[in-house]
């Protein structure tokens, strides 16, 4: 079955990109096997249109042309289908093919090889692994949650989408209709930013915390799509990263140190312990509780008490 | 990889561009340039001859090959413009383009790395014109320590062994030890993967918590080892590790997205009951202090019992 779709979208691709004039539908059906074969008028108009949008997938580009006597006419023309010249030297050949590695996402790693593909028809210097740079990198791109492709197409295509989502202290998950702007990976994890319609506000989604499945809404999108789009920053923001005061703790000595990194203060003492000054943000309590019978929190006597609670927590349970 | 009849018109089609310049071309080589192997390249070829111009009156490609090479006797059929490769489609510049500024914002990576990383993605933005806008639509930031991955880099480069002071959040402890690195690798983090002299094993160390490094005149000499499959991912517990059953509310979820495990059951309160594996479950009990009211281990109730204790402990020093 492969094999024979294949076929026929290699052969109208040739028909399409080999024509000096733009081809009437009839001419199309009359030259390529699988059309003559294809029964009545309405399944292979329907074959054909798919056809169209498959090969528009692969990058090409297939103009519309009204003819004369009303007629409809397909080309592929050169100078719009035609990858431009482009001359890459084996550092930078080396370079794509590194970055053609990295994806573990099904759809996008074969999309980068696909790339690859097309430069070295093109003429792009193929380059031995054993002398290539990089040799001993290997990034790896992580996209294993299911919502990853359909996110990433409509963001291509500017589309409005619906999912059940699961926020990280909810029971339950909530529909949300969101216009997707932009996907972004950090730390391993993929988030989405976009509009969300039913808050009327912008809002970034942890990927992971999607649940069933991705659909599609129609129409376009209804807010402003910012010039930048920063999901990092509000990440960063609610893992605690930007601080909204000053803590002070003891530290067993020798304990700790990663909270020594941080310390903005540290004064060693006699009695086996340090005091510490560091940068207090959100999240910070669940630390600190970490370090257990290793570090006690002086102030301020909010994080005290949240530590202390979770402590309590621990200790009845 | 599945074989959809997208993919493989993609390749026909680039294929196609690529015999037409390269006559004779070897099975083997194509192949490799294509990152096929030499059946799937030859099972390509036989379709090819089925493909072609025929509106013009039956012109199919006349492609052969005797298994080593590969002979094309009339190239003239597909037109001039056949002869270029198509334009590169959304998709494919974007997961080009994404990963290149990805792993070119890499802290530590050598200059040279870098600047042909740089140049070949302002190259292919050129080339892919409005296609490419798609592409800022995705982005990627690896992690890394700078200097830690410099200086790893060059002990691989010229097979030295490194010193270094490494920190293990499981257990609150620095430790000094000696590895002969064997490749660096990132996944939201960067990583090295190296021969530990001190355990005299495979372990991954994480970039960020390496506290000092040093590289040594002494050559590295890891024995010869598989490296890891990371696909699976970075965690692996071993099928004999010790079993560990924790309890977690709804505020407590977060734990099944970090923690690698083996089940996730859903509880009635919206929380979960979480079954995972780990060589050393005693690295948990910092888990438990964590989560405080959120989450308890259900077993193994020494791992409970101590939890408890550290807790207990902790509170004294706060009056009770």
């Amino acid at each position: 079955m492969a094999i024979a779709k294949a076929e026929r979208l290699m052969n109208l691709a040739l028909c399409l990109r080999g024509a000096s004039r733009p081809l009437s539908k009839r001419e199309l059906r009359g030259s390529i096997e699988a059309y003559i074969e294809a029964g009545g008028e309405e399944a292979f108009n329907r074959m054909f249109e798919r056809d169209k949008d498959d090969l528009r997938e692969l990058g090409m580009v297939i103009e519309t042309v009204e003819s004369l006597d009303g007629d409809t006419g397909y080309i592929a023309r050169p100078d719009s289908n035609r990858l431009p010249p482009l001359s890459l030297d084996p550092a930078e050949a080396a370079a794509l093919g590194l970055a053609a590695k990295v994806w573990q996402q099904v759809r996008l790693a074969g999309a980068a090889g696909a790339a690859l593909q097309k430069l070295r028809a093109g003429g792009m210097p193929e380059t031995a692994d054993a002398e290539a740079p990089f040799s001993a990198l290997e990034p790896r791109i992580p996209a294993g949650e299911a919502s990853f492709e359909p996110l990433m197409i409509a963001c291509r295509d500017r589309r409005p989408v619906l999912f059940e989502y699961r926020k990280a202290n909810a029971a339950r998950s909530t529909p949300r209709v969101v216009e997707p702007w932009a996907l972004e990976c950090w730390r391993g994890h993929w988030y989405l930013a976009g509009w969300d319609r039913g808050r009327d506000d912008q809002r970034v989604f942890r990927l992971s915390r999607i649940t069933g499945k991705v659909r599609s809404r129609g129409g376009d999108f209804t807010a402003p799509v910012p010039d930048r789009v920063t999901v990092r920053e509000s990440v960063a923001a609610w893992a605690g990263e930007h601080a909204t005061g000053q803590a002070r703790i003891r530290l067993r000595t020798g304990s700790g140190y990663p909270l020594r990194a941080r310390a903005t203060s540290l004064v060693e003492g006699s009695d086996g312990w340090d005091e510490l000054e560091l940068p207090h943000g959100h999240g910070l309590g669940a630390w600190l509780a970490e370090f257990g019978p290793d570090l006690v929190v002086l102030e301020p006597a909010e994080l005290r008490a949240d530590v202390v609670d979770r402590l309590r927590a621990v200790a009845k349970g | 990889m599945a074989v959809n009849a997208i993919d493989r018109t993609r390749r026909l089609l680039s294929l196609v561009t690529y015999l037409r310049d390269r006559p004779g071309a070897r099975v083997d080589e194509v192949a490799r340039a294509f990152g096929v192997t030499s059946d799937e390249l030859i099972s390509d070829l036989q379709v090819l001859p089925m493909c072609g111009t025929s509106f013009r009156g039956g012109d199919l490609l006349d492609i052969d090959t005797d298994g080593e090479r590969i002979w094309w006797y009339n190239a003239e059929a597909v037109g001039d413009d056949s002869g270029r490769p198509l334009r590169l489609a959304a998709d494919e510049a974007t997961a080009l383009l994404v990963a290149a500024r990805a792993v070119a914002t890499l802290p530590g990576l050598r200059d040279s790395d870098r600047d042909a990383l740089l140049r070949a993605t302002a190259k292919l933005e050129a080339a892919a014109g409005e296609t490419a806008a798609a592409s800022s639509r995705l982005s990627v930031t690896f992690e890394s320590e700078g200097g830690v991955f410099a200086d790893i880099d060059r002990a691989i480069a010229e097979r030295r062994r490194v010193r270094i002071r490494y920190y293990s959040p499981g257990r609150d402890q620095l430790t000094d030890r000696e590895i002969d690195p064997i490749r660096l690798f990132a996944v939201g983090h960067t990583y090295v993967e190296a021969w530990c002299r001190r355990s005299e094993a495979r372990r991954t160390f994480r970039l960020d918590r390496v506290t000092s490094i040093e590289v040594l005149d002494t050559p590295a000499e890891p024995p010869p080892v598989e490296p890891r499959d990371l696909s699976a991912g970075l965690v692996q517990p071993a099928a004999g590790d010790p079993q560990v059953v924790i309890e977690v509310g709804p505020a407590g979820r977060w734990v099944a997205e970090y923690y690698p495990h083996d089940t996730a059951e859903e509880l009635a309160d919206g929380g979960l009951r979480i079954t995972l594996r780990t060589a050393d479950p005693t690295t948990l009990r910092r888990l438990a202090l964590r989560l405080g009211g959120d989450g308890r281990i259900v077993s193994p109730p020494a791992l409970a019992d101590s939890a408890r204790e550290a807790a207990r402990e902790a509170l004294a020093a706060y009056g009770g």
